[in-house]
């Protein structure tokens, strides 16, 4: 454990004497980069929460973990049959959904609970099995409220296999009952953007402490250079990659002929 | 290995990359043909998304066409006014194709077209093969000899406009040139190909052109194609990657030239069989992606996702 790890903890501990009912949080990093190296990362978020401990570890409280990426638009499309192709037929737009979800408890909550603090995106035991009430959706064709449904789900079921929507109750490690650990899989397709990390202690069904910080997702080095010019002066960006074709033909014909004629 | 690619947003495993180029390149030096035919599919197998596969295989040709053309140019072996002629169709047939490209995008079914454009292609190309290499076998086991016609004279030699081509030794009207360019100018937008399998033949039939200047003319006029689609995706669609592009450049030349002298000491009509069949394993396989009822209907796509 590094020198880091240990202030924290302390502090934590510290600050655990002085509140009853309390929530604390080290954070490993505030910023994940990404290089051309960059093949996804875990987030560590840890930290102690408090509840009396004479209690029984049911009843000292939950932690709940929840990530929000920065939001981005989709078209969401659905190939039908058509002679034989299956092609895009049907497309719906949603506008703000997060780009990145992450929900993680210490157990399982009650759909209540989210439904009554609003927290989640992914409930999946009622209806509307969505929190979308953040999400603006241009429904074009699409009437019937069972083919939004379907859209719905479609939804979150391709960002659930893209890894970028989870929500589970298992991946919350306690230590020694008051100290918690977690590591959050950041698959390599997340956009850039500020993310928001929250974090909630529930006592009795209720949202006793709640924390909040950010980090951010930023390219770094040679493939930020690169993008960067890309967006910003395609023409030019085009030019030079033509001009770097050009030169790698030239030299390859020269320096191959030159190899056979050896 | 991973390396991230900037701008098609994910990290692939290098050696893949290096191997694709490779092996396309090899064929492409084997075999005489541009290998962007093979490579924007296979790049859409791996992974990589459709706008970006095409923008940047378009560049990888860029590369392999200048490295081709150096040498009929040395030997004079380049009609540069029908290159021209073809180019001035060429021109406005690549910007309508990245504009059809864009629209298509837009509208959700670039990749639908792209497949059904890929399958007809290839499917026509590995039949045409298949048929062209197996006749010559039998041929070779029938010990006989092809002569080939020297000069078609067809409705090219008719139409008005009609303009001398001393290297070619032709004179016929510029309309068929800069239609076949017009037509080729397309393909290259939509798909990221150079077209030489295209181009070669309908030079050769259609215009009359002599086998021995065809080569270096179509290498250069795509060498011009090409680039021209390559900053049209730069500046339409934002899908070049500079970074896959410099990657598969270097491979596919290394491998073009493995394939020259691989090609100098083996049969070439078995190749060509071997490679007629490869694809129409490839056409196979995107035409089972078009018919086959896919594991999940829905799909999504990030909206002016080039930005």
């Amino acid at each position: 454990m590094n020198l880091k790890s240990i202030i924290i903890i302390v502090t934590v501990y510290l600050s655990l004497i002085l509140n009853s009912n309390s929530l604390v949080i080290g954070s490993d990093e505030n910023e994940i980069l990404i290089d051309a190296n960059f093949s996804g990362k875990d987030l560590l978020v840890f930290g102690a929460f408090y509840a009396d401990p004479s209690q029984p570890r049911e009843k000292k409280g939950d932690i709940l973990i929840e990530v929000v990426g920065p939001k981005e638009d989709i078209v969401l499309r659905k190939k039908e049959s058509f002679l034989g192709f299956w092609l895009n037929a049907k497309s719906v737009k949603f506008r703000d959904v997060p780009s990145f979800y992450y929900l993680s408890s210490t157990s399982k909550l009650k759909d209540s609970f989210f439904e009554k603090n609003s927290i989640g995106l992914l409930e999946t035991d009622q209806l509307p099995e969505v929190n979308w009430s953040l999400i603006t959706t241009e429904w074009g064709t699409v009437s019937s409220d069972e083919e939004k449904q379907e859209f719905y789900e479609a939804l979150v079921r391709n960002k659930t296999y893209e890894n970028v929507f989870k929500q589970t109750s298992e991946e919350i490690e306690i230590l020694d009952g008051n100290l918690f650990k977690t590591n959050i899989p950041i698959p390599n397709t997340v956009p850039v953007g500020t993310y928001d990390v929250n974090l909630y202690l529930i006592l009795n069904n209720k949202i006793s402490k709640d924390y909040s910080y950010k980090f951010k997702v930023r390219r770094i080095g040679i493939e930020s250079i690169i993008f960067n010019f890309a967006n910003s002066f395609p023409l030019l960006y085009g030019f030079t990659s033509l001009v770097i074709a050009l030169i790698i033909g030239w030299i390859s014909a020269d320096l191959f002929r030159r190899f056979r004629k050896a | 290995m991973s390396i991230y690619l900037p701008i098609a947003e994910i990290s692939i495993n290098i050696f893949l990359l290096i191997s694709l180029g490779g092996v396309v390149g090899f064929l492409s030096g084997m075999f005489g043909l541009g290998g962007g035919f093979l490579m924007t599919p296979l790049l859409i197998f791996i992974g990589i998304p459709t706008n970006v596969a095409v923008a940047t295989s378009a560049n990888q040709i860029v590369a392999s066409s200048v490295s081709g053309a150096i040498g009929h140019w040395r030997q004079g072996l380049v009609d540069i006014k029908m290159g021209g002629v073809l180019l001035s169709g060429g021109i406005l047939g690549s910007i309508v194709g990245v504009k059809f490209f864009d629209y298509l995008s837009n509208i959700g079914q670039i990749d639908a077209v792209i497949s059904v454009l890929y399958f007809a292609l290839l499917f026509s190309i590995g039949a045409l093969m298949l048929i062209e290499s197996s006749q010559v076998i039998r041929d070779r086991i029938r010990k006989k000899t092809v002569k080939k016609k020297l000069h078609y004279h067809n409705w090219a030699h008719r139409l008005p406009f009609k303009t001398k081509f001393y290297t070619s030794k032709l004179y016929i009207s510029v309309i068929p040139p800069i239609i076949i360019g017009f037509v080729i100018g397309i393909l290259s937008g939509t798909m990221g190909i150079g077209g030489s399998f295209i181009l070669i033949p309908a030079m050769i039939y259609f215009l009359g052109m002599p086998t021995s200047k065809v080569i270096g003319t179509s290498l250069f006029q795509i060498i011009f194609i090409t680039a021209i689609v390559t900053l049209l995706h730069a500046t339409t669609t934002f899908a070049l990657d500079a970074v896959l592009a410099v990657i598969l450049i270097i491979s596919s030349v290394v491998g073009a030239q493995v394939g020259v002298i691989t090609a100098n000491k083996l049969r070439g009509e078995d190749l060509r069989a071997l490679l007629a069949i490869i694809v129409l394993v490839v056409a196979v396989q995107i035409a089972a992606e078009l018919f086959i009822q896919p594991d999940d209907v829905f799909n999504f796509s990030h909206m002016a996702n080039y930005k």
